[in-house]
């Protein structure tokens, strides 16, 4: 009886993702694993640490506390259509993909969904154009 | 005591020779299709269908796909990557250029160009085989995915050097592009599973799988007895090609819709082929699509559980995984080199004798 409560519990825990809407949720396509870990470390480090700074020096942003969501990609574009689709119904804010094939498949998801998309230094260089998709940003203009 | 031949009896050849012969079987078969074609497509959440459903579909077809190749014929390959970018960069090239092509025959016909493309690079395997077969079958890999990259035709001048699939319909629903909804590209990719799957199954227990079979167990008695390896040998690379290409082509249009080749068919694509045939069961269709259900299914069932329910970091959980799948690869060669699929039918075994030992 126990157990079978138990795999209720991890069964609908596995299907059910319960929306965060208190904080500020921003998810961290990150790539830990795989064959470009070495720079992908430290730049998922970066990000959170940078995060985890606003959270502790000034209370969030704007006074709502930050919740970065960490999603494994191994730098795989499947992989990241994978996170995206679990994290973006967690109120996801904005996306950094981190790498220009999961942004290619992202760009049109992600404009249907209305969810911005930082591509810096990668990505498609149409989008430093505003008007060609309105919901990725790319700040410089070529890659 | 229930699942067993006795007590039913066949009256025609035909009744004899059905894929199921035994009532069980049939049932299992049929209500695993009312799973597939209603229960499934009604419960389903997006999450799960991108996730784990649509890729299992797709990669079910390049599983049976290689299965043919290497499974049946023998034939050992490491090229199944390169083949699907030849049926992803034809279906995009048969898109762009005939705007009104229907989409189903468009990827039937990517299949096909992918089966022209296997039937040459199927020709060496005449003269060398097994280790080296695998590498010039390597070369395919690598050439193709170096041809997409450096022809601009194929992937009509774009400055990226990406192709994107435009937005097409079939029966109303829009099923490429950014616009399409998942559930019309659940039903075209479970359609055209099943549909392969059923011809998959006939062709290999006829004639001509027979044929394989024979020279992937002695290609020299196979020749003596009268089976032609010519024959034999290039309509396996064909019809392998064809599933493969399909499913390159689904991968593209349907699912991806954006790709890069050497990103999205790289050598990895052919590696995780081939392990779903090996874990599920090598010259087995069932086998298949089991090896690329656990495949598919294992790496975000593992994610949900160790970092959504337990808080592990998911890189931790990420090299899990490439730790399980090595040992279960290592585990089924040693212990069970035909793979999940034997164990059922080792099961299916038991039941028939079932409660007595003999």
């Amino acid at each position: 009886m126990k157990l079978k409560s138990a795999l209720v519990a991890v069964f609908t825990g596995i299907c059910v993702t319960t929306p965060v809407l208190a904080d500020l949720v921003f998810p961290a396509l990150t790539y830990r694993t795989g064959a470009y870990a070495v720079s992908g470390i430290p730049q998922a480090d970066g990000y959170s640490d940078y995060f985890t700074m606003l959270n502790e020096r000034d209370g969030g942003i704007g006074g709502v506390p930050i919740k970065v969501v960490e999603c494994e990609t191994q730098y795989n574009t499947e992989k990241g259509v994978e996170c995206y689709e679990k994290t973006k119904g967690l109120g996801a804010l904005v996306y950094q993909p981190m790498s220009t094939g999961i942004t290619y498949q992202l760009i049109p998801k992600a404009s249907a969904d209305g969810i911005p998309i930082h591509s810096m230094g990668y990505g498609r260089t149409s989008a430093a154009n505003g008007k060609v998709f309105p919901y990725v940003f790319n700040y410089p203009a070529n890659y | 005591m229930f699942y067993r031949e006795a007590g039913e009896f066949k009256t025609s050849y035909r009744a004899d020779q059905q894929t199921f012969p035994i009532r069980l079987d049939k049932i299992g078969f049929i209500l695993s299709l009312f799973a597939a074609f209603v229960i499934i497509p009604i419960t389903m959440s997006e999450y799960w269908a991108q996730a784990v459903f649509l890729p299992f579909l797709i990669f079910g077809i390049a599983a049976i796909g290689l299965n043919i190749l290497t499974g049946y014929c023998g034939q050992v390959s490491l090229g199944s990557g390169g083949f699907m970018a030849v049926g992803a960069y034809s279906c995009y090239k048969l898109m762009t250029s005939f705007p009104d092509m229907n989409m189903l025959v468009c990827i039937l016909l990517s299949g096909g160009v992918t089966a022209f493309v296997g039937l040459i690079f199927g020709l060496p395997s005449l003269r060398i085989k097994g280790f080296y077969l695998a590498v010039a079958t390597l070369a395919a890999q690598f050439f193709l995915v170096w041809m997409f990259n450096k022809v601009g035709w194929f992937y009509n001048y774009s400055a990226s050097g990406q192709i994107t699939a435009p937005e097409r319909t079939l029966f109303g629903y829009v099923i490429t592009g950014a616009k399409a909804e998942t559930v019309p590209v659940y039903f075209v990719c479970l359609g055209l599973l099943v549909f392969l799957a059923l011809i998959a199954r006939n062709l290999t227990r006829g004639a001509m799988g027979r044929k394989w079979m024979a020279i992937r167990d002695m290609d020299i008695a196979a020749e003596i007895i009268g089976v032609n390896p010519l024959r034999a040998k290039l309509t396996a690379f064909a019809i392998s090609s064809f599933y493969v290409g399909v499913s390159g082509a689904l991968l593209f249009a349907l699912y991806l819709g954006a790709v890069e080749v050497g990103e999205a068919f790289s050598i990895q694509k052919s590696f995780i082929i081939l392990f779903m045939i090996i874990i599920g069961g090598l010259g087995s269709i069932f086998g298949s699509l089991v090896g690329a259900a656990f495949m598919i299914g294992m790496p975000v069932i593992l994610k949900n559980l160790l970092v959504s329910n337990l808080g592990w970091p998911g890189d931790i959980a990420a090299h899990l995984e490439f730790m399980i799948v090595g040992l279960m690869i290592i585990i089924f060669l040693i212990l069970e080199p035909h793979g999940l699929a034997m164990l059922w039918s080792i099961i299916k075994e038991k039941l028939r004798i079932w409660p007595f030992a003999h």
